[in-house]
């Protein structure tokens, strides 16, 4: 009870620099998503189309996906030094493999019936992607991206340890402090409800761009 | 034509990063940005928040602060990238052993030359001044323990080291020249060793965790906790007194930087810095707050007002 009156106390205090790194905490992880989606998603759609190329692409993500995120940032960290890119690169690593496998998994459900009316009726390949394809699979897409979005939130807490900052940095503060726990649970709690509130978010949008709703 | 353009994008994606550029948001460099590091103790934070008001206030510049760094061995990593421009705390004894690697020099007055010389010549850096409080390792044990078994300095607990549990900072254990290795070599070896963050270890020495423990002399909870630090008389332990050190080519650039250092030189006695530790850590004030009533107090607002007019 009384950690959590402190809690509070802290959290009224420091509203202002919590705010700060709850704001950088979120970009970091928005920015991390964002570049891994800008090229899994065509990466996704190319391993939809030739076959062989997916079990290896997919393999390789899984892979990535297995090292633990310290681990790859302090490597990272080696090439890339310290600060807030160290911790978006670190976060777009774990990104590819949840954007990649929906969007392969999105375009590869799409009915081979649309398709193929598609074609007759004349449509390009490009057209095809964009007028058929990609319509009826952006819902499974955008579900990777909630994934990623919800993963990356959690790994940008351990960005603290290479100077990112972020609500990461708090929670290091309240281990460092005697009695942290309220310290520590000022940076846990908005880490935690900036992860529920972007997957509802995203989960809203994704329910709104399924084509059933689309009427 | 798709691929093309997914080619360019990640190009230019994958050089927004290697060049450092500054994502919006995401202050990460730029021209004008002076970058401070801190470790993760109150004392690094409260020195480098107290750095970046008076850089802001006293020059054009921004400052952005790359905190709660790992050991001192990753802010002089950092500076030689030019991740770091300033690091606001840098202990001699600690840079002698780990930047320099030479062998501890135990008289604080060559130390502090030390490494005003040899940082401008092999690193292009400036060593400081110092601040004017020390941070040196001392080996704390509860004042209950010492009065029992009557311990005054380091070497009376040999006899019961083999059954004593001793908690340290995770940077010290594997340090060369004044880390585990050569504390062994000058005392004795411990039952049990646990390396920790170094907020903890007041604490679980308290608390009957850790029989002994290796406190920072700096640190606010060694009165808090009730320890009693332990006399070295080995004198195994260098002497650590603080400075920042600064990056050669952002001195040039913003001379005012040097008239900050020396305006801080001095001034803050270990006395001092144990206050503002225990307003940070045992208080839970923010670091800023602390640096900043902290200056308030001691007029430096009113001298920079002062020289504005």
């Amino acid at each position: 009870m009384e950690t959590i009156v402190e809690f509070i106390n802290y959290t009224l205090q420091n509203s202002g620099y919590i705010w700060t790194q709850f704001y950088r905490h979120f970009l970091m992880a928005a920015y991390g998503v964002l570049f891994a989606a800008i090229f899994s998603i065509p990466l996704g759609i190319l391993i939809a189309r030739y076959g062989r190329l997916s079990s290896w692409v997919l393999a390789v993500g899984s892979m990535i996906q297995t090292i633990p995120a310290l681990g790859a940032m302090a490597v990272l960290m080696i090439f890339m030094g310290l600060g807030t890119n160290t911790a978006i690169v670190t976060l777009m690593l774990y990104s590819i493999l949840p954007i990649t496998q929906n969007t392969y998994v999105g375009i590869k459900d799409v009915d081979q019936t649309v398709i193929e009316a598609g074609y007759a009726s004349g449509m390009t390949r490009f057209q095809l992607l964009r007028m058929v394809e990609l319509p009826l699979a952006i819902s499974v897409i955008m579900a990777g991206l909630r994934t990623a979005l919800v993963i990356g939130i959690g790994i940008a807490a351990i960005g603290a340890f290479v100077g990112a900052g972020g609500l990461g940095a708090i929670i290091l503060t309240g281990t460092n402090a005697t009695n942290g726990t309220a310290i520590i649970l000022a940076g846990a709690v908005p880490t935690a409800v900036m992860a529920i509130v972007a997957d509802l978010i995203l989960g809203g949008i994704e329910r709104k761009l399924q084509p059933a709703n689309n009427n | 034509m798709k691929e093309k353009t997914t080619k360019l994008l990640l190009i230019a994606v994958v050089l927004v990063m290697l060049t450092g550029c500054t994502l919006p948001g995401l202050a990460s460099g730029g021209k004008d940005t002076i970058k401070i590091s801190s470790l993760a103790t109150s004392e690094s934070e409260i020195l480098a928040e107290m750095l970046s008001i008076m850089i802001e206030r006293n020059t054009e510049a921004r400052t952005e602060l790359v905190s709660k760094l790992g050991s001192s061995i990753v802010q002089h990593q950092g500076m030689e990238r030019g991740d770091i421009d300033i690091s606001a705390t840098r202990y001699t004894g600690t840079d002698i052993a780990g930047a320099l690697g030479m062998d501890p020099i135990k008289d604080p007055e060559k130390a502090l030359k030390t490494v005003k010389e040899k940082f401008p010549e092999r690193f292009d850096q400036t060593w400081a001044p110092s601040y004017g409080f020390e941070n040196s390792y001392s080996v704390a044990v509860t004042k209950e323990f010492a009065e029992e078994n009557n311990i005054e300095n380091v070497s009376d607990l040999e006899p019961y080291a083999d059954e004593l549990r001793f908690g340290v900072d995770n940077a010290w254990v594997n340090r060369k020249g004044d880390g585990y290795d050569g504390f062994q070599e000058t005392y004795f070896s411990f039952g049990d060793v646990f390396p920790m963050d170094t907020g903890l270890v007041y604490e679980a020495a308290a608390s009957g965790h850790m029989d002994v423990v290796l406190a920072y002399s700096s640190d606010g909870r060694i009165k808090d906790f009730d320890l009693k630090v332990l006399e070295d008389n080995e004198q195994f332990f260098p002497p650590y007194d603080a400075s920042p050190v600064i990056a050669n080519d952002t001195l040039e650039k913003y001379p005012e930087i040097k008239t900050i250092t020396e305006k801080l030189s001095g001034q803050i006695t270990t006395e001092k810095m144990q206050e503002l530790n225990f307003n940070a850590a045992v208080e839970h004030v923010n670091p800023r707050k602390v640096a900043r009533q902290f200056l308030e107090n001691n007029n430096y607002f009113e001298d920079a007002a002062k020289e504005e007019n």
